[in-house]
C-alpha cells in the first residue's frame, strides 16, 4: 500500500514539477525607467548642408562590394531569437522585435538598433447621436471623443504595457518624423494641454452626457432606462498589446459611469464588425487600432484627411460617417492635395490641422511603438528610423563585422519565400524584400536617418518646377530651379503601342503641346556601362533602361501580349501624372523625365529609371525570357492572373517556374529574340541579345535561380522547403566598400543643459546648451537648429524661441528681464529641442528652475 | 465484418445460405458505398466548419477592402490624385481580389464545387497560401511538405509503436517488478504534451550545451553532399523527434501492457503454463495471435494518422510538415488546402478501414467476411 501511495505521490511530484517550471517567467525583466526618446525631424527648406556629411569613422579599404563574404539567411521563431542570439546560433534577428521584449534584450546583453513600429489609438464609431435601435452612442459627440485625451494616461500605458519603450502619442503624425520636429513647440503645447487628467474628462463628459439626454444613476450611465453599454472590440492577436491597452481604457470608461461589453476578437473577427458594418447599426462603439509607418515620411501632409475625414483614402464606413468641423475638413483636404503656397503657409495650416485634430479626435492616439533589432555585439548594422535593419535599402552596403573585412553573417529572420520571387508583382514580404534588397543596387540611395535620397548610380539630378511651388532643397547634389513654365518635348515618350510595341510621343499624342509642373534631369556617369556588370557577368547597358520603360506600361495595355488586369489599377494615378521621358543621351546616359507629381523635397523628385522594378531587379534579358513564359501562357507574375489561368506564378528562385523560363531561354538563344524588337532594336543587336542569354544560361546552370541583380550580393544557393538561402559578396560590384560607412549609426544628439536652479523674476537667467556626438562637439553646420520652449508653473508654454549659437557644440539660451518678470514664482522648466540635419529624430531635453521673487 | 458465432476454434460446421464470392462481394459493395457517404458527409462537414457556414466571405470581403484601402492610400499619398481615380483604384482592386477568390459566386455553390472536385481529388489551387517553392497548386503545398512529416512521424510513431509493444510485453511477464512499477510511476508524464518537452529540450541541448539544433530541418547553410545534408537532418530531427517520444513513450507502454496482461489471465494462457509449454510459444501462440487485430488496427491508425503532423510541435521546432501547413490554411481560411488535406486523410482512413476488415479475416480465424446473418 505505501509502495502504491509513493509511487503515486511520486508521479504526481514529477508532473507538478513540470507544469509549474513551465510556468516560470523565462526571465525576470524589470521595469526600465521612462525612456525620453527624442522625435523627428527637419523639414524641407532651402538651406543647403555639405553633401558629404562629416563622420568620424569611414573606414579604409580597398575591398568592392559588400562588407562580408557570406550572408547566410534562415527562419528563426521571434520566441527564441534573443536566445539563438546569445548561445551563439545566429548573428541578428532581422525581424525584429517589439516593445515589450526591450528589457530582455537589454538583459541579454546584445546590441540593438530602433526603428518605428506600429502605433497604436482607438478609433471611435462617430454615428448617432442614436443608433437604429435608439441606443446612444456617445462618441457621435466631438466633445465627448475630445475629452477621452484627458482620460488616458500615456505615459502609463507606455511604461505598463511597452516596458517605457515607446513613445506618447498625441497627433496621427508620426512622433518621430520630420513634420513634428518642425511642430514641435506646437506639439508640445497641445501634448501640455491635452495631458492626463481623469478629473476634466469627467467633468467635460458628464457634461455632454447630461446633455445628451443621459443620467447618472448609482454611479451608471443610463439613456432611456437602460445602460450605456459601450461596445469595445479589443484585437487580442498581432503583438498582443492591444489587449491591455483595451483593458485599461475599458477600466477608465468604467470608472466614468459607463457599462463596457468587452469584445476580445481577432482581427478577421472584428474587421467584419468595424469595417464592414454600416456604423450606425451599433455594432460597436470603440476599437483598438493600430496603423504602421513603414517608411521615413518626411511629408505627412496627407495625415488628417487620411485619419480623420470622410474624404479619406481608407474608404473605411467609420470614416465617412464622421462630420467633421467645417475647418478642419477643409483644412485636412488642402493639405492632403497641397494646397498651399509656401512652406509658412504649410506650417501655419499643419499647426492648425494639428490643434483641430484633437478637437475632432475620431480617432484617439496612444503610443508610438517601436521596433527592436537585436544583433550579436561587435557587428555594424545600419537601421533605417522607420524601416528598421530588414527595411533599409542601406544595410546591405554597411553590414559588417566591426575592424573586419568578409566573414558571414547569420541572419535570422521571421519567415522566407512566402511568396514567390519576381520583380513584378513577386513576394512584398519584408523578410523577401530583406534577403533581395541585398542583391540589387539602383538610381538612388535612400537616407535612413533623414527620408532624403543620395546619389547611387546617377551622377547628379537636375530638377525644375514650375514657379509658385513649395518645393525646397536640403542637399547639394541635387539642383533646384524653378521656371514658369516647363514645356514637354515633342519627342519625348508618354505612352506605349503595345500593337505596334513602339512608344507613343508627346507629338503624336498631345499634337497642341504639354507642359508639366516638374520635370528632372537624371545624368548617369560615363564609365556606367563598363562598371556596372550583372550578377552573370554581363555589362549593365542601355536596354536594360529602355526595356523598363516598356514595362512601365506594357502589361496594363490589353493589346499587349502579358496584359494583366491587375496592372491597371496601379497603373492609373502614374498615368494621371505622368508627362513624358526622354533619353537625350546614351553616352553619358542622361534621361529627362516630365510629370505633374512633386514633392516639397527637391532630394525626393527623382524619378527611377534604373531597372529596379517594383520587387527587385530584372536585366532585359531575364525579364524578356519571363514575358515570354507569359505571354506564351505557363507563367505569370501576379498571382491574380496566375489563379485566373490556373498556371504558376512567376518565380526567379525557385519552384516549378525554373523548368519554364529555363525551356524560354533556350528558345530565346535558337531565335536570337531582340525583346520589342520595334523598339529595341535601336539599342541592341541580335549577338548582344545571344551574349546576354548565354550568360544568364550560365548562371542558372550554376546558382539554379534567375535572380540576376547589380548589388553587392548574389543570391548562390537558395533552399525554399528548408528555409535556407546564402547570399555571397559580388567582387565585380564597382563601389568601395566603405561608401556608406559613415551611415554605421544615426548622428543623435546628446544634450546636456547647464543654468541657474533659481533665477531672481525680473533678472535675465542664462543656460548653456551643450550638443554632442559621442563626446565630441555637434557641428554646428549640421544642426538645423535648437528650439526652446518655457513653461511657467502651470505648465504652460509662455516662450519658444531659438537658442543662439555660440561655437560647435555650444548653445546659449537668454531669458530676458521682461520673460523672467512674466514668471510667477515657483518651479519653471525649460526645454531645449535640438534638431539637426544627418538625422531626423530631434533630442529633447529639460530642467527644472525655480523662481523667486 | 461480423464474428461467425458458429465458425472457429471449435470446427462446428456452419450452415450454406449463399456463395462465399456473392457473400463477400455484396459485404465490399455495401462497405465500399457506406465508407465513401461517410466520407462525403466528413468532407462536406469540414468543408461548412471551414467557411463558418459561408460567414468566412463576409471576414475575407472586409479582409479585402482593409487591406487594398489601405494599399491605395499609401500609394497614392500626397501624389497629387484625384479623389474618384484613388476611389476607382480600389474598387478595381477589390474587384479583382473578390473575383480571385470566388467571393462572386455564392457559397453554397462553391462548397459543393469543393466537395465534388475534392471527392475527385482535384484539389485545385490555394487561395492565399503558396508553397515553398513558389506553387499555388495544393497538390504541391501537400506534397512539398510531406517527406519532412513522414520523416519526423514515421520515425517517432514507428518507434514508439514497436518500442512500446517489445516493452509492455516484456513488462506484462514481469508484472509487479521494479521496471513495471517504474513504467507505472513515469505514464502520468505523457500528460504533458510533446512541444512541452520540445521547449526543454530546446533550452538543454541548443542553448545550454549547444550540441543540438533550435530548430529546423537542416544547417544554413545547407551542406554541400548528401551524405553531410543526411547527417545534418538527422541531428535535426534527434529534438522534435525525442520530444514526440518521449511525451507519449511511457503512457504507450502502460496501455499496452495492461492490454497484454488482460490476454495474459486468459483461462487458455493458464491451460498452456500448467501444460508446461515454453513461455515463448505462449507469448507468440496464446497472447499475439488473439491479440493482433488489435495491434494491426492500432498500426494502421498510427501509419495514416503520419498524414496530420503534428501542428504545435512542428511549430516549436519549425519543421516544415504538413501539420504547420494545415494550421496556416486554417488561419488564412484558404478552403482548397483544408479540403485537400482533409479528403487525402479520409480516402486512406476509408480504405485502412476496408482493407482492414480482410486483415482481420487472415489474422484471425474467427472472424469471416460478412458472415453471422
Amino acid at each position: 500500500m505505501f509502495k502504491k501511495s509513493f509511487t503515486f505521490a511520486f508521479a504526481l511530484l514529477i508532473v507538478a514539477s513540470m507544469v509549474l517550471a513551465a510556468c516560470q517567467p523565462a526571465q525576470t525583466t524589470p521595469t526600465e525607467a521612462p525612456v525620453v526618446e527624442p522625435t523627428a525631424v527637419e523639414q524641407p527648406t532651402a538651406e543647403v548642408v555639405p553633401t558629404e556629411v562629416p563622420t568620424p569613422e569611414v573606414v579604409q579599404t580597398t575591398r568592392k562590394g559588400g562588407w562580408l563574404d557570406e550572408i547566410v539567411f534562415s527562419v528563426v521563431a521571434s520566441d527564441s531569437a534573443l536566445t539563438q542570439i546569445t548561445a551563439g546560433a545566429v548573428d541578428i534577428y532581422a525581424n525584429g522585435l517589439s516593445s515589450k521584449d526591450l528589457p530582455a534584450i537589454k538583459d541579454a546583453g546584445v546590441s540593438y538598433s530602433t526603428s518605428s513600429g506600429l502605433y497604436y489609438d482607438i478609433l471611435y464609431n462617430p454615428a448617432g447621436p442614436e443608433f437604429t435601435d435608439g441606443r446612444l452612442n456617445p462618441f457621435s459627440n466631438r466633445k465627448i471623443r475630445e475629452a477621452t485625451n484627458w482620460l488616458f494616461d500615456r505615459d502609463y500605458i507606455n511604461q505598463e504595457v511597452y516596458a517605457g519603450g515607446g513613445l506618447a502619442k498625441f497627433f496621427a503624425i508620426t512622433t518621430q518624423f520630420p513634420d513634428y520636429a518642425d511642430l514641435a513647440d506646437v506639439a508640445r503645447k497641445l501634448e501640455s494641454f491635452y495631458a492626463y487628467n481623469f478629473d476634466k474628462a469627467k467633468e467635460v463628459i458628464t457634461a455632454e452626457m447630461e446633455g445628451m439626454g443621459a443620467t447618472l444613476v448609482d454611479g451608471k450611465w443610463m439613456y432611456k432606462d437602460a445602460p450605456v453599454t459601450l461596445v469595445y472590440i479589443i484585437r487580442n492577436d498581432s503583438d498582443g498589446t492591444r489587449i491591455p491597452i483595451g483593458e485599461y481604457t475599458a477600466a477608465q470608461f468604467e470608472a466614468l459611469g459607463f457599462t463596457v461589453d468587452r469584445q476580445m476578437k481577432k482581427g478577421s473577427e472584428a474587421s467584419p464588425i468595424w469595417i464592414g458594418s454600416d456604423p450606425i447599426e451599433g455594432q460597436w462603439h470603440l476599437y483598438t487600432a493600430a496603423w504602421s509607418a513603414t517608411v521615413l515620411d518626411r511629408d505627412q501632409s496627407n495625415i488628417f484627411q487620411e485619419m480623420y475625414l470622410d474624404s479619406s483614402a481608407q474608404g473605411i464606413p467609420a470614416f465617412l460617417d464622421n462630420v467633421s468641423d467645417p475647418e478642419f475638413k477643409e483644412l485636412g483636404d488642402r493639405l492632403a492635395t497641397a494646397d498651399f503656397a509656401t512652406l509658412q503657409e504649410r506650417h501655419d495650416m499643419m499647426a492648425r490641422a494639428l490643434e483641430l485634430s484633437l478637437q475632432d479626435s475620431l480617432q484617439v492616439f496612444l503610443i508610438d511603438g517601436k521596433q527592436f533589432t537585436p544583433y550579436v555585439n561587435g557587428m555594424v548594422a545600419t537601421a533605417d528610423l522607420a524601416a528598421g535593419i530588414e527595411g533599409a535599402q542601406i544595410y546591405p552596403y554597411t553590414l559588417r563585422f566591426a575592424d573586419q573585412e568578409g566573414g558571414t553573417v547569420r541572419w535570422a529572420t521571421q519567415d522566407l519565400f512566402a511568396e514567390p520571387w519576381n520583380p513584378i508583382a513577386g513576394s512584398n514580404w519584408a523578410f523577401d524584400q530583406g534577403a533581395i534588397r541585398a542583391t540589387q543596387s539602383g538610381d538612388i540611395m535612400y537616407d535612413p536617418y533623414t527620408g532624403l535620397l543620395w546619389p547611387l548610380r546617377i551622377e547628379k539630378a537636375d530638377v525644375v518646377v514650375k514657379e509658385g511651388l513649395p518645393v525646397g532643397k536640403t542637399l547639394d547634389w541635387v539642383t533646384l530651379e524653378f521656371a514658369p513654365e516647363i514645356t514637354v518635348p515633342a519627342d519625348a515618350w508618354i505612352d506605349w503601342d503595345a500593337a505596334n510595341q513602339v512608344f507613343v510621343t508627346v507629338g503624336e499624342k498631345n499634337p497642341e503641346g504639354l507642359t508639366a509642373l516638374r520635370k528632372t534631369t537624371l545624368t548617369y556617369p560615363a564609365d556606367l556601362f563598363e562598371t556596372v556588370k550583372w550578377h552573370d557577368g554581363a555589362n549593365l547597358s542601355v536596354a536594360d533602361f529602355v526595356f523598363g520603360m516598356i514595362m512601365t506600361f506594357d502589361r496594363a495595355k490589353p493589346e499587349s501580349a502579358i496584359y494583366d488586369p491587375q496592372a491597371e489599377p496601379q497603373f492609373l494615378p502614374f498615368q494621371e501624372n505622368f508627362r513624358g521621358f526622354k533619353i537625350v543621351s546614351t553616352q553619358p546616359l542622361v534621361i529627362e523625365y516630365y510629370s505633374d507629381t512633386y514633392t516639397l523635397d527637391a532630394e525626393l523628385n527623382i524619378p527611377l529609371m534604373f531597372p529596379t522594378y517594383t520587387f527587385g531587379e530584372g536585366s532585359w534579358d531575364t525579364m524578356a525570357v519571363a514575358n515570354a513564359a507569359e505571354a506564351g501562357g505557363e507563367l505569370a507574375y501576379s498571382v491574380d492572373k496566375a489563379l485566373e489561368k490556373e498556371i504558376e506564378q512567376t518565380s526567379f528562385i525557385g519552384g516549378p517556374s525554373l523548368e519554364v523560363l529555363a525551356k524560354y531561354l533556350d528558345t530565346a538563344i535558337a531565335d536570337k529574340t531582340i525583346p520589342y524588337a520595334p523598339t529595341m532594336s535601336a539599342y541592341l543587336t541580335a549577338d548582344e541579345a545571344v551574349a546576354r542569354y548565354e550568360a544568364l544560361k550560365a548562371w542558372y546552370g550554376e546558382h539554379n535561380n534567375f535572380m540576376v541583380g547589380t548589388g553587392p550580393y548574389f543570391v548562390d544557393q537558395a533552399f525554399l522547403t528548408e528555409k535556407t538561402l546564402t547570399l555571397k559578396h559580388f567582387a565585380d560590384y564597382p563601389d568601395l566598400a566603405n561608401r556608406w560607412a559613415n551611415f554605421g549609426e544615426p548622428k543623435l544628439a546628446t544634450v546636456e543643459l547647464d543654468g541657474p536652479g533659481q533665477v531672481k523674476i525680473g533678472e535675465e537667467a542664462t543656460f548653456d546648451v551643450f550638443v554632442t556626438f559621442k563626446d565630441a562637439p555637434y557641428p554646428a553646420a549640421e544642426i538645423k537648429q535648437v528650439k526652446f520652449l518655457l513653461y511657467n508653473a502651470q505648465g504652460e508654454i509662455v516662450k519658444v524661441a531659438e537658442a543662439v549659437a555660440v561655437e560647435d557644440g555650444q548653445y546659449s539660451v537668454v531669458l530676458d528681464t521682461a520673460t523672467t518678470a512674466a514668471l510667477e514664482a515657483g518651479s519653471n522648466k525649460l526645454e531645449v529641442a535640438v534638431v539637426p540635419f544627418t538625422v531626423s529624430q530631434p533630442t529633447f531635453m529639460s530642467v527644472e528652475f525655480v523662481t523667486a521673487p | 465484418m461480423t464474428q461467425d458465432t458458429q465458425a472457429g476454434v471449435l470446427g462446428v460446421p456452419k450452415k450454406k445460405t449463399t456463395s462465399a464470392f456473392a457473400r463477400v462481394a455484396r459485404f465490399m459493395g455495401i462497405r465500399a458505398i457506406t465508407l465513401f457517404f461517410t466520407v462525403v458527409i466528413g468532407v462536406y462537414t469540414t468543408i461548412l466548419i471551414a467557411n463558418m457556414g459561408g460567414y468566412v466571405d463576409t471576414i475575407m470581403r472586409n479582409d479585402i477592402r482593409e487591406r487594398v484601402n489601405q494599399r491605395v492610400a499609401a500609394s497614392t499619398a500626397n501624389q497629387n490624385i484625384s479623389a474618384e481615380t484613388r476611389r476607382q483604384m480600389a474598387d478595381e482592386l477589390i474587384a479583382l481580389e473578390e473575383n480571385r477568390l470566388g467571393l462572386n459566386t455564392p457559397f453554397a455553390i462553391r462548397s459543393f464545387r469543393y466537395l465534388t472536385d475534392s471527392l475527385q481529388l482535384d484539389l485545385g489551387r490555394a487561395q492565399n497560401m503558396v508553397s515553398d517553392n513558389g506553387s499555388r497548386t495544393v497538390r504541391n503545398i501537400i506534397l512539398e511538405r510531406l517527406p519532412a512529416t513522414l520523416l519526423l512521424m514515421g520515425t517517432s510513431q514507428l518507434f514508439l509503436f514497436f518500442f512500446s509493444v517489445f516493452i509492455a510485453l516484456t513488462l506484462s511477464r514481469s508484472y509487479g517488478s521494479f521496471w513495471d512499477k517504474l513504467v507505472i510511476t513515469l505514464s502520468p508524464t505523457s500528460a504533458a504534451p510533446p512541444w512541452f518537452y520540445g521547449i526543454f529540450f530546446i533550452l538543454i541541448f541548443a542553448a545550454v550545451f549547444r550540441i543540438l539544433p533550435f530548430g529546423g530541418m537542416v544547417d544554413a547553410p545547407v551542406p554541400d553532399n548528401t551524405f553531410d545534408y543526411i547527417l545534418n537532418v538527422l541531428k535535426h530531427l534527434i529534438l522534435p523527434a525525442g520530444s514526440l517520444i518521449i511525451s507519449s513513450l511511457f503512457l504507450s507502454i502502460y496501455n499496452w501492457r495492461t492490454f497484454f496482461l488482460i490476454y495474459s489471465s486468459e483461462d487458455y494462457v493458464d491451460m498452456a503454463k500448467a501444460k508446461g509449454l515454453p513461455s515463448r510459444d505462449i507469448e507468440r501462440r496464446y497472447i499475439l495471435r488473439p491479440t493482433l487485430p488489435t495491434i494491426i488496427t492500432n498500426f494502421a491508425l498510427l501509419v495514416i494518422g503520419l498524414w496530420t503532423g503534428a501542428i504545435i510541435t512542428e511549430t516549436v521546432f519549425l519543421w516544415p510538415g504538413l501539420g504547420r501547413t494545415l494550421y496556416r490554411a486554417i488561419g488564412f481560411f484558404d478552403t482548397p488546402v483544408i479540403v485537400g488535406s482533409t479528403i487525402i486523410y479520409a480516402y486512406l482512413l476509408a480504405v485502412t478501414v476496408f482493407i482492414l476488415d480482410f486483415v482481420y479475416v487472415l489474422v484471425d480465424p474467427r472472424v469471416k467476411v460478412g458472415g453471422g446473418k
